[in-house]
């Protein structure tokens, strides 16, 4: 069993001083942040008699972690504490307040608040459960293990202790290994083995080309056939002797080699062209296949942008990698190593004056690449910003033009506008910067062989003009292939983190899965039941508490309570978009984890007063949940949905394209065709969630009737503020803070004179005054 | 939501709602001043308040309102808010309890006693204190997390935060705010201050 909760050693030996040992304490947190705002240990504890304070007197030398660090207490001497007693009878409860940045704990003592403690975010949750522990304590209650249960943790790798990237996925990304990142996105290349092929023969062809060039141009070219080298024109006997017919023969051989060079290329380009986009197509399909496996809670917790970008630029960016540099790294080596050969063979001295800066370029590189990749980074994070500014804009152009602000929002984009070219121009001063000193250092190496070379020559040693040409060709080979592997290193580090941004979401595993296995019921009847059921978005602070009731098949439950009580929390519980922490809910007596995604999705549908129109024709908008449907069952319910004339006055009809480049739809109108969906696909159960918060009082009456229709001999959790609309309703509960404060039926409810009574009466003084005026 | 856009919070635009006769047993007339009293802003000052320290480490107040009677609140939260553009104005004072009712705003700090101003700092002290980065020792960032080394004016500390999406919010060109992943806040006050190795550190932040 774990440990109910965590005490440093410094504090338990002040306690024993004090006379408590560890076993008397019932409950204890531990803060980090002293009153006088420093960093320092605190403590407050309770027994079954007393209620310790302790508090650090001083700032503490120690180095303080917060979460993501494994947690390290702090030294504290009983001197530099200054200490509390209170017995358990003085002390009423402890009570949190939320702060911007932590929290403070003051208790209730002889009626008055006295502040305790302060501590950071990341001591939270001990001090809530302090307060929730004492309160147990206090009305009697029985303690139990689920009390003290911590819920808020850093998952770490037990291995070695790096937090996992994503809490919900528990794959440590130190412990996986890099290279079996890397042979994933390979995996994706598999498919396109021939086409790789392909592209490889052509790869060692150019090279081998580009080695031969240098040769053909200086040795051949210069010493051989304009030298007139009695040896070599011998072996080109066949010709006939003629001069000007070898000549003729080198020219072309070495045109044909440019040539050949050219189409090489081509055909590589051709290849590329057809890998990287379908590669690319596969790795989006597969995200966006994930993504859709994911529970809401995924979404909540990530900005739309970014998840756009995974799906969109991360999975270009993988490929790069695997396109424009491995391929290339054989090639380039190859290059470089055959070079240095070939140039050994031909004068070693030589090659080690070439060879001699070489040094200066590695250290170069590796001084320089960091700088460079934050600059990137820069330009990567101005474009986002840029980005969003303009998504802000269209989404909110209405508001702008409605203000008259065009002005004012020209010139922020300008801004951005700005800071994304001073980012672009870093860049380019940067790179231009590097390669300035890349050439720079080339040049002198080339010099070098010049001097040394033509030093060579005049002294009348071996050396001829043409083998320098050669030489100085060689050198000049180098160059592209040595600034080539000093960007092969940055460009793998961003391909894999692209990958592993892409992995995370393709194995994230959804928070809520199909049980393995489902209850696969024929019918549901609609029969619902909530039991205890408590839900917490934040582990700290419920939005439900204790939530019990039940609807019989057929009946309809009228929800009330003022907006954010968690009304719609409520309802997208029994839809299992969340699950609950506590308690459970039934449906026909079935835990709703133990059915089957499809019997409960395709039993359960929500009107929400979001109504959401997909792209598309107005007809499979309705037939969006039964896309089988036949023309007669989409017409039938549209009419009964009240939505079938305002759709046939539509030019086209129920073939009307609808989202956005389509029509718009009016508020009211929309709504109907949400009611149509939800006639369609026909559910055992239905939640209307404030279904009609969004239409005028007419168009409101107009739906309601659509709605009775649609209410018909279905279980209905209906949430409304209007009041009238829930005169259908069996049995109504009032929410208020996450709680049931009221519930019964509709006579009930106004007879107990409570909360619903004050609503209902509110509300119909509001109408009676309409009325007058 | 409609309207779409509503008045400015604490603005003027209070004054549409009529007055109308009680009715019947329901204490409407008690609604409609509280939703009156909701769209009214009251500026509390020395004339019409007085703040004390309480033993237990908060303050109380007395507060007269318009009709001359007279309020005692054992404990008041106070509130800033503009917390970080200006945080001496339009001081907040609420009840203590889950609710948090408006009792009234302090129009300026400045503008009050200065004893009255110096108990109400030290209410805002205790609610809005956020370690001042001073000194970056080390920033290293891996696996999705960016690990910081610091020393701040509450003491040396180490934390970690998200590399993707808002961990570093710039309040200005050079003041940030960077949160770590227990949402513990973290401020730089003015980036030019730090020396060119410690601005290399957190480069990829700025």
């Amino acid at each position: 069993m774990e440990e109910r909760y965590s005490i440093s050693s410094d504090i338990l030996n002040i306690l024993q001083e004090m006379g408590i040992n560890k076993e008397d304490v019932t409950y204890a947190a531990s803060s980090d942040i002293s009153l006088k705002h420093t960093f320092a240990d605190g403590c407050v504890l309770f027994t079954e008699t007393e209620v310790v304070v302790i508090r650090s007197k001083h700032n503490s030398e120690d180095r303080h972690s917060f979460g993501g660090y494994a947690l390290e207490t702090n030294t504290l001497n009983v001197e530099d504490c200054e200490i509390h007693r209170y017995s358990v009878k003085e002390v009423e409860s402890f009570n949190v307040v939320r702060q911007v940045n932590g929290g403070m704990l003051f208790a209730r003592i002889k009626d008055a608040d006295t502040l305790l403690l302060e501590f950071s975010n990341s001591r939270m949750e001990d001090f809530d459960k302090l307060g929730r522990i004492y309160r147990k304590v206090k009305d009697g209650k029985e303690l139990t293990d689920e009390d003290f249960v911590k819920r808020n943790k850093h998952e770490c790798c037990p291995k070695c202790g790096t937090m996992y990237p994503n809490p919900q996925r528990k794959v440590c990304p130190r412990c996986t290994d890099k290279k079996a990142l890397f042979l994933r996105v390979l995996g994706y290349f598999k498919p396109y083995i021939g086409y790789i092929a392909i592209m490889m023969v052509c790869f060692v062809c150019t090279a081998v080309l580009n080695l031969a060039w240098p040769y053909l141009n200086g040795v051949i070219l210069y010493d051989k056939v304009l030298g007139k080298d009695a040896e070599f024109l011998a072996l080109f006997d066949f010709v006939g002797g003629k001069y000007v017919v070898l000549l003729g023969f080198v020219v072309i051989t070495m045109v044909l080699c440019k040539l050949t060079n050219q189409i090489l290329g081509i055909i590589q380009g051709v290849m590329v062209a057809k890998i990287v986009p379908n590669v690319v197509k596969n790795i989006k399909a597969d995200v966006f296949k994930s993504m859709g496996d994911l529970s809401i809670s995924f979404y909540n917790n990530r900005e739309t942008g970014g998840l756009m970008t995974r799906v969109l630029s991360d999975a270009n960016e993988v490929t790069g990698f695997f396109i424009d540099v491995l391929p290339y790294i054989f090639i380039h080596s190859f290059t470089i190593i055959s070079t240095c050969i070939v140039m050994f063979t031909l004068n070693p001295g030589l090659t080690v004056v070439s060879l001699m800066l070489l040094p200066v370029l590695v250290f170069l590189s590796v001084k320089l690449l960091p700088r460079l990749w934050s600059i990137y980074g820069r330009r990567h994070r101005a474009q986002r910003s840029m980005n969003g500014q303009i998504n802000d804009n269209i989404m909110g152009a209405r508001v702008v033009k409605a203000f008259g602000q065009e002005e004012k929002e020209i010139k922020r984009f300008g801004n951005y506008n700005g800071r994304v070219r001073d980012a672009e121009l870093s860049v380019v001063a940067f790179d231009n910067r590097f390669y300035a000193l890349y050439t720079i250092v080339q040049q002198i190496a080339t010099f070098a062989v010049w001097g040394v070379g033509g030093i060579l020559i005049v002294s009348k040693t071996s050396m001829e003009l043409g083998l320098l040409i050669t030489f100085i060709g060689y050198v000049g080979e180098l160059k592209g292939p040595l600034e080539f592997l000093s960007r092969a290193f940055r460009m793998y580090t961003s391909s894999m983190n692209s990958a592993q941004r892409i992995f995370e979401i393709i194995d994230a595993v959804p928070e809520i899965q199909e049980s393995e296995n489902p209850v696969r019921p024929e019918k549901i009847k609609g029969e619902i039941e909530l039991r205890n059921v408590t839900f917490a978005y934040d582990a700290n602070k419920p939005v439900l508490e204790n939530i019990t009731f039940h609807v019989k098949p057929g009946e309809m439950l009228g929800i009330v309570g003022r907006s954010g009580a968690g009304k719609s929390t409520l309802v997208n519980l029994i839809s299992r978009l969340y699950e609950p922490q506590e308690g459970e809910i039934l449906i026909d007596g079935i835990n709703v984890k133990d059915l089957g995604f499809n019997e409960l999705r395709r039993n359960v549908a929500m009107v929400s007063q979001e109504t959401y129109i997909f792209m598309g024709t107005v007809a499979e908008n309705i037939a969006y949940a039964r896309p089988d449907a036949s023309f007669e069952e989409i017409v039938a319910a549209a009419v009964r949905a009240s939505a079938h004339d305002f759709i046939c006055k539509m030019p086209d009809g129920y073939d009307t394209m609808l989202g956005s480049s389509g029509r718009s739809l009016s508020g009211g109108e929309r709504q109907r065709i949400s009611i149509a969906r939800a006639i369609l696909a026909d559910p055992s159960i239905l939640i209307l969630d404030e279904a009609t918060a969004a239409v005028d009082t007419e168009t409101e009456q107009a739906i309601q009737a659509s709605l009775e229709e649609l209410i018909k001999g279905r279980t209905t959790l209906s949430i409304a503020h209007r009041l009238s609309t829930l005169n259908n309703a069996n049995h109504l509960i009032v929410i208020d803070e996450g709680k049931i404060e009221e519930q019964g039926t509709h006579r009930e409810l106004i007879e107990k004179k409570g909360t619903f009574h004050k609503l209902m009466q509110l509300q119909m003084k509001a109408l009676a005054m309409r009325g007058i005026e | 939501m409609r309207p779409p856009m509503g008045p400015p919070p604490g603005g003027p635009g209070g004054h549409g709602g009529r007055r109308r006769p009680p009715m019947e047993d329901f204490d409407e007339s008690k609604f409609l001043e509280q939703s009156k009293d909701l769209l009214e802003l009251r500026y509390i000052d020395d004339k019409n308040a007085v703040f004390k320290r309480t033993e237990g480490g908060f303050v109380s107040l007395d507060y007269t309102d318009k009709e001359g009677n007279v309020q005692h609140y054992d404990r008041v939260g106070v509130y800033r808010t503009f917390p970080m553009s200006n945080p001496d104005i339009f001081i907040s004072i609420r009840e203590p309890d889950e609710k948090a009712r408006e009792i009234g705003v302090v129009k300026d700090l400045k503008e009050i006693a200065k004893e009255t101003a110096d108990i109400l700092r030290e209410q805002l002290d205790l609610r809005y204190f956020v370690p001042q980065v001073e000194r970056i020792i080390d920033v290293k960032s891996e696996y999705g997390y960016a690990y910081f080394d610091v020393v701040t004016d509450f003491g040396n500390c180490r934390f970690a935060i998200h590399m993707s999406g808002g961990g570093v919010v710039h309040l200005t060109d050079t003041r940030i705010m960077i949160t770590d992943i227990d949402g513990n806040r973290f401020e730089i006050k003015d980036v030019s201050k730090l020396s060119s190795a410690e601005l290399k550190k957190i480069d990829l932040f700025l």
